[in-house]
């Protein structure tokens, strides 16, 4: 089921939140969750929901095992076991056809390449499932002792298959007692009609753009090939943050807290900041588990490095423009560590601007053409080899035609919102009329989105490919 | 715990290291900054407290500590009226003190209740126009069908184990829902008419949009042609046609193939922009000449039609469009014992008629007559003058290429659909026949528009799923006409019909038989070849050939 559809706004999310609300007490409330959760998740995979609940399973026991023998070796067991059991399987059923199809490839052999669909979400809850353990592992968080309230923490649909990666710290207490206020659901019900507003107004909007230029890649001039890639761009930002904040929306509305995923990202003066603010749910935890991983030691810190970006790039797809977007990334990240956060200070910030932009907007490039040869044929283009000129009337008419669509994306890049509601904030009267603006923004909103869905029979979050 | 423990070691020594760092820093403020404002603090201090003494006791706190000091304690001696002045003092800014506590717990309640009642207002809107939806979307009849994408919607789906776990079942209740909303086509409408325009402006006097891409150019490629891209136009469309079933009486723009997914919206008035054969061209003529090869006895002709682009593209966008007269001229030449119907000329005579539909990819009926002369013309068969026919108009007529584009200037710029009605309508006996000819049933000529939407009237010319049969008992020639067309080819019917004894019109992406047996069966004297540029050069020129090989 997809966020973005009338069925999920109008049938699900108002049944959803009637039984949360007529539930008396937070373990009923936790139910209700859980078989919302399920329903919503076995709505689109019908099978794989045993592969989940399976894996959910496997690690509530490993969890209860590494609480019972803290520091012995019944711990480094159980979390050597179900970290690769969870990666395991994250690898078959995400990554068995890339690599045998490398290793045909490769070898020139005739392994037959596996069928496998990937189920929804895995990406996402496997790095749950492994947060947790090493969580428990390193005893920075308690073992969760019912099975339900596990459950609870993996199903929770509003994070289930499209992030923010929760951690399980984030949410541990709120799990098991939680205080529902009503601005928590005002803002909670905010950011949603506000998440699904860039996801339908923005982000489809955008793809039409990005429909229109990319495929044809060597037909268009070079304002086409940078039109079409900083309309992808911000597609992808405004989809997945879009989805992001209905997430974060729904879980305040029940009563949870998430952290934020996406602070601006396009708002960043170089390329390592680009990913402080840019799916930040997923670099913590690459920070956090995988970059100061021992087995580097101390003085292999560009190994880990390495490391760190290799995996963000395969994270994000079984294909190898995905490895060489994450190495991308992962050499300019590098190179700015060389140059050094003072020394970056001192060059002039329109450079570095012009600089960050031009990366991650080729980045992007990357990331959309799965086809190496088209992107061989994307930077011909884009720098002015591609033999079709540098704006044709073509051009000039799609850019007419979406002027002000395309303005408002790029401000709403900004953190526009943010600034007006700290300049409200200082005074109560101007914050009142605020959040009473705020309110009838919302609702306008969602409207227009619920209009707009009338017509797009099914656009599925770009996110659910990971 | 070890790790704790390493911690906690570690930041006592960071706590070290700061202290000395700041005692540095005091240091060398001291001597500079700090000094003079440190004399002054207790000088203020010293004025303040004697000419204060008996009226602040705000600085108790300290006095206690001290008496150890022994110095402050002899102060103390006070007259009792002047410890009652004290008390009452104390007693009144205590009050002062609680009232204005109170006053702003009052006001922090009152905050409170202002923030949680705009707090709860926002929780009714937007969770009212949730729960509103959800009795909307429940209570109201569903749409069962959308005039202007000329398909059924989705249907709710029957229930089995198998699609279940395929996960059908469900996604079928939900496309269901979110495919028939109630009253659908109002919102379509206001997407169209209020929210779509409002993503930019038309460009230059002509009111300009671009919906789809200008196609690639420069490719050679001989099986794959560029004019009809399929797949990558608007996502809503290409994603409908995958998820819902298909109207089977109407023309699919997508699945078609006689259309391009590249508009261009100017004056009013969608065109299809057209890529360029490439090379397909020759391979369309080649399918045709191994008709004529394989019935030499027979009268082949082909009769490709240019599209609208052709006569109504603006001066300025030329640049975007291939040369149609190009590709025709290309055909022409390729053919071999095959008649070339030149279609093109006439119509470029007539261009200031309405010979092309403004809001569809078709040419309207009076386009087709002047092809059909063109084409009796070379055939050598009689042909009937357009005065002898009875003329028809249909109204509000808003075509194929509004429901692809979704562009408001088509929608609110409505035209007439005019047709031509042979006089002796009556004496002809019209017959259908599924595309493996079999299971004949009585028709008319043209289906009624009363039982068509307006969005739809260039059904009224016929349907392409049959094959219709047409019989002139008043013609007598002894020619037998059999016409392999796409959906432009329906108009030519109409016009011809007094021209033949038989006509057979077999629409060729919807016919099961081999064509040469078929032709044999019927006994084909001529055979016309009639469609668009697009279906020659596109990939429904491949029909023509699978259809002389099945």
């Amino acid at each position: 089921m997809v966020f973005s559809s009338l069925f999920f706004i109008y049938i699900f999310l108002p049944i959803c939140l009637l039984m949360y609300l007529l539930a008396r007490n937070v373990s009923m409330k936790n139910w209700v969750l859980i078989i919302f959760s399920t329903l919503f998740y076995a709505w689109g995979e019908p099978v794989y929901i045993f592969l989940m609940i399976g894996t959910a399973l496997i690690n509530y026991f490993a969890g209860r095992i590494i609480g019972k023998y803290q520091g012995k070796a019944g711990d480094t067991i159980a979390t050597y076991f179900t970290v690769i059991y969870d990666f395991a399987m994250l690898g078959i059923f995400k990554y068995s056809g890339f690599i045998v199809e490398n290793i045909n490839a490769l070898l020139s052999s005739n392994i037959p390449v596996p069928d496998i669909k990937l189920p929804i979400g895995i990406s996402f809850y496997t790095f749950q499932t492994v947060s947790y353990i090493i969580d428990c592992h390193w005893e920075s968080v308690k073992p969760q002792k019912s099975f339900k309230n596990f459950l609870l923490y993996l199903t929770l649909f509003p994070q289930l298959i499209a992030g923010p990666i929760v951690r399980y710290s984030t949410i541990e207490k709120e799990i098991e007692d939680r205080t529902i206020s009503i601005t928590d659901v005002s803002y909670g019900l905010n950011r949603v009609a506000l998440g699904l507003a860039k996801k339908v107004l923005l982000a489809n909007q955008l793809s039409i753009i990005v429909d229109k230029y990319l495929p044809n890649i060597e037909g268009i001039t070079v304002f086409g090939a940078w039109f079409g890639a900083i309309a992808y761009a911000m597609q992808i930002y405004f989809d997945f943050s879009g989805y992001s904040d209905i997430a974060i929306g729904l879980g305040r509305v029940f009563g949870f807290h998430f952290d934020e995923n996406f602070k601006h990202p396009f708002i960043c003066k170089d390329v390592t900041e680009f990913w402080q603010r840019w799916h930040i749910s997923l670099s913590t935890f690459f920070r956090d588990y995988l970059l100061y991983v021992p087995i580097f030691g101390k003085r292999r810190k560009y190994g880990g490095l390495f490391l760190v970006w290799l995996c963000t790039g395969i994270w994000h797809g079984a294909n190898w423009n995905f490895i060489l977007w994450g190495i991308y990334y992962g050499i300019f990240v590098f190179i700015e560590m060389l140059i050094g956060k003072k020394n970056m200070k001192k060059i002039p910030i329109v450079i570095r601007q012009i600089y960050n932009k031009i990366v991650i907007i080729v980045g992007f490039a990357i990331f959309y053409f799965e086809d190496l040869g088209k992107l061989g044929s994307f930077f011909k283009t884009a720098f002015g080899f591609g033999g079709n000129g540098l704006i044709g009337i073509q051009d000039k008419i799609t850019f007419m035609n979406n002027v002000y669509l395309f303005a408002v994306a790029i401000v709403c890049c900004f953190p526009i919102i943010e600034g007006l509601k700290k300049l409200t904030d200082k005074v109560f009267f101007t914050k009142s009329i605020a959040s009473a603006v705020t309110a009838v923004c919302s609702a306008i909103l969602l409207l227009l989105t619920s209009v707009m869905l009338v017509d797009a029979t099914t656009n599925p979050f770009l996110y659910f490919r990971f | 715990m070890s790790e704790m423990n390493n911690k906690k070691d570690g930041s006592q020594e960071y706590v070290g290291r700061y202290e000395k760092k700041e005692n540095e820093y005091v240091g060398r403020y001291e001597k500079t900054a700090e000094q003079p404002l440190r004399k002054l603090k207790p000088l203020k201090k010293a004025t303040v407290q004697p000419a204060e003494n008996a009226q602040v006791a705000s600085e108790p706190k300290p006095v206690p500590k001290r008496p150890a000091n022994g110095q402050p304690p002899k102060k103390r001696p006070v007259s009792p009226a002047q410890a009652k002045k004290q008390k009452a003092a104390a007693a009144k800014k205590k009050a002062r003190e609680q009232a204005f506590i109170r006053k702003q717990k009052r006001k922090e309640r009152r905050r409170n209740r202002i923030t949680n009642a705009v707090a709860w207002i926002n929780v009714a809107a937007v969770g009212g126009i949730l729960f509103c939806g959800a009795v909307y979307m429940f209570a109201f009849e569903h749409e069962t069908i959308s005039n202007d994408e000329n398909r059924y919607l989705a249907k709710f789906p029957e229930f089995s184990t198998e699609s279940y776990f395929k996960g059908e079942y469900t996604e079928g209740i939900a496309n269901y829902f979110n495919d028939t909303v109630p009253n659908r086509d109002f919102f379509k409408k206001i997407i169209t008419n209020d929210i779509m325009p409002l993503k930019g402006r038309k460009f230059g006097d002509d009111g300009v949009e671009l919906i789809g891409m200008a196609v690639e150019k420069k490719q050679t490629a001989t099986t794959t042609t560029v004019s009809t891209t399929v797949g990558t136009g608007t996502t809503a469309e290409t994603s409908a046609t995958e998820t819902t079933t298909t109207l089977p009486k109407a023309i699919d723009p997508a699945v078609d193939g006689e259309m391009a997914n590249n508009i261009l919206i100017a004056n009013n008035r969608g065109i299809m922009i057209y890529g360029g054969a490439w090379g397909a061209e020759k391979e369309y003529a080649e399918y045709v000449n191994s008709y004529k090869e394989q019935m030499p006895k027979v009268d082949v002709y082909s009769l490709v039609a240019p599209t609208a682009c052709s006569f109504y593209t603006p001066e300025n966008y030329k640049d975007l469009f291939e040369s149609e007269k190009k590709d025709l001229d290309s055909i022409a030449k390729s053919l071999k014992k095959v008649t070339a119907v030149d279609a093109y000329t006439p119509l470029l005579a007539h261009k200031n008629e309405d010979i092309y539909s403004r809001t569809d990819h078709h040419w309207q009926p009076l386009g087709a007559y002047y092809a059909a002369e063109a084409f009796a013309e070379a055939a050598k068969v009689d042909f009937e003058p357009l005065d002898s026919y009875k003329k028809m108009t249909l109204s509000n007529y808003v075509g194929t290429l509004y429901g692809y584009s979704q562009s408001t200037d088509l929608l609110n710029h409505p035209e007439r659909f005019v047709y031509y009605k042979p006089k002796d309508l009556a004496s002809l006996k019209v017959t259908q026949y599924n595309t493996y000819f079999g299971e004949p049933v009585d028709a008319e000529l043209f289906n009624d528009p009363a039982n068509l939407d307006n969005s739809s009237y260039y059904l009224v010319l016929g349907t392409d799923e049959r094959i219709v049969h047409v019989e002139n008992p008043k013609c007598k020639n002894g020619r037998n006409l059999v016409i392999f067309k796409d959906s432009y080819g329906n108009a030519l019917l109409p016009f011809l019909v007094g021209s033949f004894e038989n006509i057979y019109l077999c629409d060729i992406r919807y016919f099961n038989l081999n064509a040469v047996s078929f032709a044999e069966e019927v006994e084909c004297t001529d055979m016309l070849f009639a469609m668009c540029t697009y279906s020659a050069v596109g990939p429904n020129k491949d029909y023509i050939y699978w259809n002389i090989n099945q």
